[in-house]
């Protein structure tokens, strides 16, 4: 006897119909079967037709179709800077094909090649061999980018190289060597991942594609569009000639804020001296960057055609890191740049007024711990504005350790610091701005008001990009607006007409501090014009700034206590800070510069950003240096 | 489990398999040349397709182990399964920025409007089967198969995947008008259907899917796009002439200009190479296999069994058809494969499934108790 189902038990039993019931359907699966059998006789006949009746003329076809349908990578879009002058163009590059219908006696070929392109043998047969894949109506490439002379000879003597084809490819040129090389990154062989989520109507194995910077950002708007040739081929696929060709669509121009002039000299200065570090030139009132230096530069020329393992050792293994964005990835402690934060913090919150004195004897001390100012003999008695001018340690001391840490950070917060910028570039970081709760869910350890006092120093936890203190003293320089800041002021056709402008925008407005601001203001303007001020190396003739000079501190080790500069090992020296804008009465640019391991504001990183000032405001320099002679 | 009644064995159709075994041979055999030569990165692809070979046969020794009235209730997990699976790739291609038609499993990019197909059948003769009107379906009666098929059909057509959507609901024409409908059934379903089908022209329908229709109606409009496919088709299939010329010495796939020439296009490639005589000699097997599996359902033990093996066959036959046509020129290009010819992983898994159903259909069409009954 069959077992009762548990599920179901009916199912057993619906289906013990007689054959009655499946009487009914049997006719008509002999309909489906003559269904099928009627498809069966219209494909046969229908193949009957086209390989029986008419197969030669498409035999006829098939020898004659002889047009293949290629793509054409075209010329990507330039990169201008702000006047317009070209970064980053193309220009032709010669690889040389072989095409392996043609080649009879390829030995003899390959020598005389291999002897032209200063190449061995083995070489050559390597490239073949790794392309034996490839089907063979498909020429592949023995070599890219040849120069002039060994163009000219293998073009003059192509009667000894039949099956040798030169193809021509766009190549990025850069006018300026690796000027600005972290903001325009590199190109490089689309992977397998950028493939697949590009899709593959627009690329092909092989493309290539941004693999960095605004390269890679601006892709979409760079590339620009595929054209088509048509060639024709003969029976065996072998391209024969060019019938037709469909132009590929140049890509867009991006023409960036940077000024040329004026990151070529950041560069150079920082490059001159071999130093790490970063220069941030900004517009105050608009947001825009005009040098966006990271020292030491990556080499461009060295990622065409993909990096060599050999250089990009060479690139991990520096000590300076020349891969590291510095402008937005390098992460500092402010050090005295600090002071305006802890300033007006003191001021909103009520701690101190502008008349508020605090007497400086070189030190303070705090719990059983003595916290020294950087003027071991001490300011006297200071005000916020003397303080800042002559960055005394100890009236922010205690101008922090009134107000709190948590004030701190609202104030530093609130002018940009610890938070991504949002500008168009890979990677920023955001850097660290401390308060009680982050230390209690990052250490699960309470704050401690020592810490309070380094912070208000800029020391401590806090951790800030160059960027951040640009904007921060762009911030203060404008009287509290803080813009959006921009690499790319806009994006142009290959005609020149503008397809996207990106105007300047404005974020956020803080309006409760801006009655201090003057104040603050005036602390900086002392910092480089006043008769005590720590950056009056950096003054101008005929031109009035005003900054705050920095030393972020990277070790606190005793025993390099009253070493002398350069007695201290490198990775150990304090990173040097210059935050400054001009003119001081009606700001319109601000410059920051921190070179790392460069030891003090004033002398390490004030010059750099005094020439950049000098460049921006040469033109008005010198018209009114010639007013003051002409007045004489 | 593997309980093996030797009766099972006797009545096994081992002329049906042994077909079979010859067109998925000559279906993997033409693969290999129709993706020649080799990528020169990762597995062959016929080497991959002979995996799935290798993985659809033991699933027929699976599906063989158990007398198919399981599929009744294995029907109901399955179903859900296959729904969820659709929806799965539907909105995981939405948040990964664009329409998707599969599930990455690791070892197969499953495409769950595969097995959608088989499923439909099962579910349908399921319902069709344990739901007998003898006088006709009214269409209150009809409502769960047309919520069966809406609902994976409705998934599969916002992939978009016009072809496959229309499949199902070519599957699921072909089972209702098999059982049979009262008149009345037929006009409203069909004047619902002439509706839809207008709608969906005016509504529905991606610019594409429009294009490829107005391409097929009027090639000369578009020679270098879908009208091209299907000419350089034509020229693969019409220049194989009588014998054809010779494996692996195809020039219009070897040379690049049949589009596609594994997936939806192989068989172009045997066309070619092989002729007229060598496409007979393989349509003639691939039809004379549907229509022995026509017999499994003749002689089907119970309705069931029979709605399973005659689905089983249509949709494999419609699937063989619409391929065909379209090579053949006959039909737009649409995107739907030759099943056991071309390639891809999630088809040939589900039709060799649907075959090892369709053999145990044949293989248990005695009932017990039952007088035996041997046809010819």
């Amino acid at each position: 006897m069959k077992k009762k189902r548990l599920l179901f038990p009916e199912i057993d039993e619906i289906h013990e119909h007689d054959d009655s019931a499946l009487d009914v359907l049997r006719p008509r699966l002999l309909l489906a079967s003559a269904i099928i059998m009627f498809f069966a006789a219209l494909i046969f006949s229908r193949l009957w037709f086209l390989q029986i009746s008419n197969s030669e003329e498409y035999l006829d076809k098939a020898y004659n179709n002889r047009v293949r349908v290629g793509s054409l990578a075209p010329p990507r879009g330039h990169i201008l800077d702000r006047n317009g002058i070209p970064l980053v163009t193309n220009r032709p590059s010669f690889n040389v094909l072989l095409v392996r219908e043609n080649t009879r006696n390829d030995e003899e070929l390959l020598k005389r090649l291999a002897d032209v392109l200063d190449l061995e043998v083995s070489q050559l047969w390597e490239r073949i061999r790794d392309a034996s894949n490839i089907p063979l109506h498909i020429p592949i490439r023995l070599e890219e980018d040849i120069d002039w002379q060994t163009l000219a000879y293998l073009e003059n003597h192509n009667h000894d190289f039949s099956g040798i084809r030169i193809e021509v490819t766009p190549r990025r040129v850069y006018h300026f060597g690796n000027l600005a090389a972290h903001v325009i990154g590199y190109l490089g062989a689309i992977s397998k991942e950028e493939l697949a989520s590009h899709g593959e109507g627009d690329y092909a194995g092989g493309d290539q594609i941004g693999k960095m910077g605004l390269e890679k950002l601006r892709e979409s708007d760079l590339r620009g569009e595929k054209g088509t040739s048509f060639s024709e081929v003969n029976a065996r696929g072998f391209e024969q000639q060019l019938l037709k060709r469909v132009d590929p669509l140049p890509g867009s121009e991006i023409q960036l804020t940077l000024d040329v002039k004026l990151q070529r000299l950041a560069e150079e200065m920082l490059n001159a001296e071999d130093k790490a570090g970063a220069v941030v030139a900004m517009e105050v009132n608009t947001g825009r960057v005009l040098s966006f230096v990271s020292t030491p530069p990556i080499r461009l020329e060295e990622f065409i055609g993909g990096i060599s393992q050999k250089n990009w050792n060479a690139y991990l293994n520096n000590i300076k890191k020349p891969l590291i964005n510095k402008t937005v990835q390098g992460l500092y402690p402010p050090g005295s740049t600090y002071k305006m934060i802890t300033a007006l913090a003191g001021l909103d919150t009520g701690v101190v007024n502008p008349d508020t004195v605090f007497y400086c004897p070189g030190y303070y001390s705090f719990g059983n711990r003595i916290y020294r100012c950087w003027k071991h003999v001490g300011h006297g008695a200071v005000n916020l504005r003397r303080a800042i001018a002559e960055s005394c340690d100890v009236y922010f001391y205690q101008v922090g350790h009134q107000a709190g840490v948590d004030a701190l950070a609202k104030y530093a917060k609130m002018f940009g610091l610890g938070q991504k910028t949002g500008l168009e570039i890979e990677n920023e970081k955001a850097g660290l701005i401390p308060t009680k709760k982050w230390k209690r869910e990052r250490y699960n350890s309470k704050w401690y008001e020592g810490e309070t006092l380094s912070v208000a120093i800029g020391q401590g936890y806090n951790l800030v990009t160059p960027l951040q203190i640009t904007m921060m003293t762009a911030m203060i320089a404008n009287g509290g607006k803080k813009y959006q800041p921009q690499l790319v002021e806009r994006v142009l056709s290959p005609d020149g007409s503008v397809i996207e402008q990106l105007e300047p925008r404005l974020v956020e407005e803080v309006k409760e501090v801006q009655p201090y601001l003057p104040l603050i203001r005036q602390g900086m303007y002392d910092v480089v014009q006043g008769k005590k001020g720590t950056a009056r190396i950096a003054r101008i003739e005929g031109l009035e700034i005003a900054g705050k000079t920095g030393t972020a501190q990277v070790v606190k080790i005793a025993q390099y206590k009253g070493l002398k500069d350069d007695e201290i090992p490198y990775k150990f020296r304090d990173h040097a800070w210059f935050t400054c804008y001009a003119p001081a009465d009606e700001p319109e640019i601000a410059v920051t510069v921190l070179v790392e391991h460069g030891l003090h504001g004033s002398s390490g990183a004030s010059p750099i950003a005094k020439a950049v000032l000098e460049t921006y405001f040469a033109d008005r320099l010198a018209a009114q240096a010639a007013e003051d002679a002409e007045q004489q | 489990m593997f309980r093996i009644d030797r009766r099972h064995f006797i009545h096994f159709d081992w002329v049906f398999l042994l077909l079979l075994l010859l067109v998925c041979g000559m279906g993997l055999f033409n693969l290999y040349s129709a993706s020649y030569p080799p990528k020169a990165w990762g597995t062959p692809t016929y080497l991959k397709q002979s995996y799935f070979f290798l993985m659809g046969f033991a699933a027929i020794l699976f599906v063989l182990s158990f007398d198919y009235r399981e599929l009744h209730i294995w029907n109901y997990p399955f179903y859900i399964c296959i729904v969820l699976l659709l929806a799965a790739a539907f909105f995981l291609g939405e948040a990964a920025g664009g329409a998707q038609r599969w599930i990455d499993l690791g070892f197969i990019r499953l495409q769950p409007s595969e097995p959608a197909k088989l499923m439909l059948v099962i579910s349908l003769a399921s319902y069709y089967s344990r739901k007998e009107v003898l006088d006709g379906y009214s269409l209150k009666q009809l409502l769960p198969p047309i919520v069966l098929t809406a609902v994976p059909f409705l998934l599969i057509l916002m992939q978009p995947d016009l072809g496959t959507a229309l499949m199902l609901g070519i599957i699921f024409v072909s089972m209702t008008v098999f059982v049979k409908l009262r008149i009345s059934t037929y006009l409203i379903l069909g004047g619902s259907a002439l509706f839809s089908v207008i709608f969906a022209w005016n509504k529905l329908l991606k610019p594409y899917q429009k294009q490829r229709v107005q391409t097929f109606l009027n090639p000369e409009n578009d020679p270098m796009g879908q009208g091209y496919q299907i000419l350089q088709s034509k020229i693969a299939v019409g220049s194989g002439g009588k014998f054809g010329k010779g494996y692996l010495e195809g020039t219009q796939g070897h040379l690049h200009f049949l589009p596609e020439r594994h997936t939806d296009f192989a068989f172009s490639v045997w066309c070619e190479e092989w002729g007229f005589f060598g496409s007979l000699f393989f349509l003639g097997i691939y039809f004379f296999v549907l229509l022995l599996g026509l017999r499994a359902a003749l002689y089907a033990r119970d309705r069931f069994g029979m709605l399973l093996a005659y689905g089983i066959v249509m949709l494999i036959f419609w699937q063989a058809v619409i391929n065909l046509l379209m090579i053949l020129g006959f039909l737009p290009v649409v995107g739907i494969p030759l099943p056991l010819v071309s390639y891809g992983g999630s088809s040939l898994l589900t039709t060799l499934l649907a075959l090892g159903i369709l053999m145990n259909v044949r293989m248990r069409r005695f009932q017990p108790g039952r007088g035996e009954r041997e046809e010819g």
